[in-house]
């Protein structure tokens, strides 16, 4: 459709005007880019509740997302339990020169934050690049016109499948995420501090509050990643070109959002904590 | 008889495919490092000014405002975090010590470098993949132009620059972050946040998080070009490629930072 | 009937359609042929309610196609068929699943019927054998082929083929205007074609359109085209070019 150049707009080029431009579009956009998010969201929802469930379908996204990201998953969060471990450790020797607490503490802070806040980077990183890919070709070979001329919602049928078995997944996969670390963790203890795992697993210091918030923002997470995912795959123009440009912004798009959904339920979390 | 002998052979099969592509992924990786070490030697140096300059501020100060909400974010998470149990022995002048501890050396850098990874890796990936899918890296190459001088080394240059500034800038929003959740939610002086970073956390720990910046830096640049310039067929294929990308890029960043952190103590 | 009402469409700041209108009669079939990049497939794609114009409406029946909700819009589209420029064959399905996808969608036909249906269609195109392989198994004219066969399946009343011999060879070409002719004269439908292949649409089409820059130049029967004395439909007709090309 570009075959012809660009026409240049008419310019006003006084210096106010320029800076409030650059402050004022990228500000335009991002509210736009959040208000669709949201209006597929809903629709979703509206599908979910109220459309026929393609188990088929569902069942395959969740191989896709889940089966598959299992080996990642265990590769990333082994090694990030080793860090941690191996740093909090350090630290501890040097301030208090106990490491009974280590384990106990260490299940609690990877409940609450680290192993589901970083599997879902994961999951942000190869899942929504996935579905942004491969919904985003659709687009460019019209497939997702010719869903439309067969009279198929594209949001229906390609998008609540995914959200269903990312949201399912998500959360099989923080438990597994937290094991994964954990048990990481305890060899590393084991290794490097001589710390016994008998000592190490502890389950002293969970309340139910570490468990709960964990799942709560496993579910957030899982929600929100198709979403966002779908949203930039359906949204692409041009061939091969836009299909890049969605994949680096469902994965960039993806990550904010699990930051930011991240820092509302700790705060909210916290809040209620203190209320209780 | 010979469908069993087929599923038997099956699983094979499937090992057999992935080792060959990993073997391929890996030797391919280590093929881009040392044409662009090559490249580094004085008389085979091929320095674009321009392009590298350009790269520069593609990479650079087009992902500042995502890596500056990220770290502004990841700060106050790390504060709400610790905020749980200074609270529950009432020691607030540690809460600038567990949350600038665990920013500068491991949080910081990780959060940055999956975020650069997926602004910039991911577009990197995107870039080079489509070029090569619609044959301008072959166009380049019959213009006796090499790929590596003109394509890879501005950027791998610009990504191991901008991820070490970005990691400095983000660290320093981070504690920002962190300073202002302190005082704002739990009604921890700033002050005392900040008497509690200057007098525990030390220059050590900053550098311990620097250094694993310029490694990931590195690590993304390599993976990413790679993934890119081997993209094959098509629309599909940049996706692909692109989706590698990323998944190599993040498993790259969690096992330099164990060997980073183990070489260290 | 098909009525296209002072249809306008900008693409990022761009006009690529400007105030075009059209009437297609009911049982005939418009050519609609063009530069690359003159808006040919986004008309189309306006017509049948997948893109949205800036301004202007699109009628069908005496329906307003950008005014309905989607359910009223999914009933619309069980009377319309569309063959893509790129096939757009669902690459997840293989290639029965592919035909009989509209006829699943519609939901009022058993398996067995279906099934029926499909093989049928699959008759009909001289493909029998290949209802389990997969799209990108097949050759370009077989996709196109099996593309044809999903947008007849439901034998609608309305049907649009967007360049339906791009890059096939001379032999399937024919081969298909053949199947679209056959269709038109059994059935009656209305259709609109675009293509770039004259000798084809000249056997298969009532009426032509041709459109340059986002604007219809041309409109009319075989007679009127034939001649029309605007240099550019001319070009096309006849097949030549006698000034510089970037004209």
């Amino acid at each position: 459709m570009s075959a012809e150049p660009h026409i240049e707009q008419p310019q006003t080029t006084s210096a106010a005007h320029n800076l409030l431009a650059s402050v004022g579009e990228p500000i335009l956009m991002i509210a736009r880019t959040v208000r669709e998010i949201f209006e597929m969201f809903s629709l979703t929802l509206y599908y979910v509740v109220r459309g026929r469930k393609r188990w088929p379908a569902i069942f395959e996204q969740m191989y896709d997302v889940g089966n598959r990201s299992i080996l990642f998953i265990a590769v990333t969060l082994g090694f990030l339990g080793m860090i941690l471990i191996f740093q909090a450790g350090n630290q501890a020797l040097q301030i208090t020169g106990d490491l009974q607490v280590l384990g106990g503490l260490f299940l609690q802070l990877l409940l609450r934050e680290f192993a589901p806040t970083i599997a879902a980077m994961m999951i942000a990183t190869r899942v929504a690049t996935g579905m942004a890919a491969q919904i985003g070709s659709m687009v460019v070979t019209e497939q997702v016109d010719a869903l439309q001329m067969c009279a198929a919602q594209p949001v229906d049928y390609l998008v609540v499948p995914r959200f269903i078995a990312c949201t399912i997944m998500m959360v099989i996969l923080t438990i597994f995420a937290v094991l994964v670390a954990y048990v990481c963790g305890a060899f590393t203890a084991y290794m490097a501090f001589n710390l016994n795992p008998r000592t190490f697993i502890d389950l002293g210091f969970i309340t139910w509050f570490d468990p709960i918030i964990g799942l709560v923002k496993a579910f957030a997470y899982g929600m929100a990643i198709p979403i966002i995912a779908c949203h930039a795959g359906l949204n692409v123009f041009g061939g091969s070109e836009g299909v890049g440009r969605a994949t680096t912004q469902a994965v960039v798009n993806a990550s904010l959002a699990v930051v930011i959904l991240d820092f509302i339920i700790s705060g909210l979390g916290y809040v209620v904590l203190g209320l209780l | 008889m010979q469908s069993i002998a087929a599923k038997l052979i099956r699983p094979l099969h499937g090992v057999g495919q992935s080792f060959n592509y990993w073997a391929f992924q890996i030797g391919g990786l280590c093929i881009l490092m040392a044409r662009i070490m090559v490249n580094m030697l004085p008389w085979r140096w091929q320095f674009d000014g321009p392009e590298t300059w350009r790269n520069l501020y593609r990479v650079g100060v087009k992902s500042f405002p995502i890596v500056a909400v990220t770290a502004l974010l990841t700060g106050a998470i790390m504060v709400i975090q610790s905020g749980l149990y200074i609270e529950q022995y009432g020691a607030y002048g540690l809460l600038g010590w567990g949350a600038g501890y665990t920013i500068l050396r491991e949080i910081g850098p990780i959060m940055i470098g999956l975020m650069f990874s997926g602004r910039v890796g991911a577009n990197n990936t995107a870039e080079l993949g489509t070029m090569k899918v619609t044959d301008q890296i072959d166009a380049l190459r019959a213009l006796a132009i090499d790929p590596i001088g003109y394509l890879v080394m501005p950027r791998f240059l610009a990504m191991i620059i901008m991820m070490f500034l970005l990691v400095v800038v983000g660290n320093f929003t981070a504690l920002v972050g962190g300073a202002i959740t302190s005082q704002l939610l739990l009604g921890v002086n700033m002050k005392l946040f900040a008497w509690s970073v200057i007098t525990y956390v030390f220059l050590d720990d900053l550098f311990h998080g620097l250094i694993k910046a310029v490694a990931f830096g590195f690590a993304i640049a390599i993976i990413s070009c790679h993934f890119g310039l081997n993209t094959q067929g098509g629309a599909v294929g940049v996706g692909r490629a692109v989706n590698a990308s990323v998944v190599g890029s993040a498993i790259a960043i969690f096992v330099l930072d164990y060997i980073i952190t183990f070489a260290s103590m | 009937m098909i009525v296209v009402d002072n249809i306008s469409k900008s693409h990022l700041g761009r006009p690529v359609l400007e105030n075009v209108s059209i009437e297609i009669p009911e049982g005939t079939n418009l050519g609609l042929i063009g530069p690359g990049g003159a808006g040919k497939t986004l008309l189309l794609k306006i017509i049948c309610g997948l893109v949205k114009p800036d301004s202007g409406k699109v009628t069908i029946g005496g329906i307003d196609v950008h005014k309905l909700g989607a359910t009223q819009l999914a009933d619309l589209r069980f009377r319309i068929g569309m063959l893509f420029q790129n096939y757009a064959l669902f690459d997840f399905m293989n290639v029965a699943d592919n035909i009989a996808f509209p006829l699943r969608q519609e939901g009022t036909l058993g398996e067995l019927e279906i099934a029926e249906r499909v093989k049928k269609a699959l008759h009909d195109i001289s493909l029998s054998t290949i209802g389990n392989r997969f799209p990108n198994e097949l050759s370009g004219g077989m996709k196109k082929r099996v593309s044809f066969a999903r947008a007849v399946i439901r034998q609608p009343p309305i049907l649009f083929y967007d360049d339906p011999t791009a890059g096939l060879d001379p032999v399937i070409s024919s081969k298909i205007f053949i199947l679209l002719r056959t269709m038109q004269q059994e059935r009656g439908t209305t259709a609109v074609t675009i293509s770039h292949d004259i000798g084809g649409i000249k056997e298969i089409c009532d009426f032509f359109a041709m459109i340059d820059r986002g604007q219809i130049i041309f409109h009319g029967n075989r007679d009127a085209i034939e001649r029309c004395e605007i240099p550019l439909v001319m070009q096309f007709w006849r097949g030549f070019s006698d000034d510089d090309l970037d004209g």
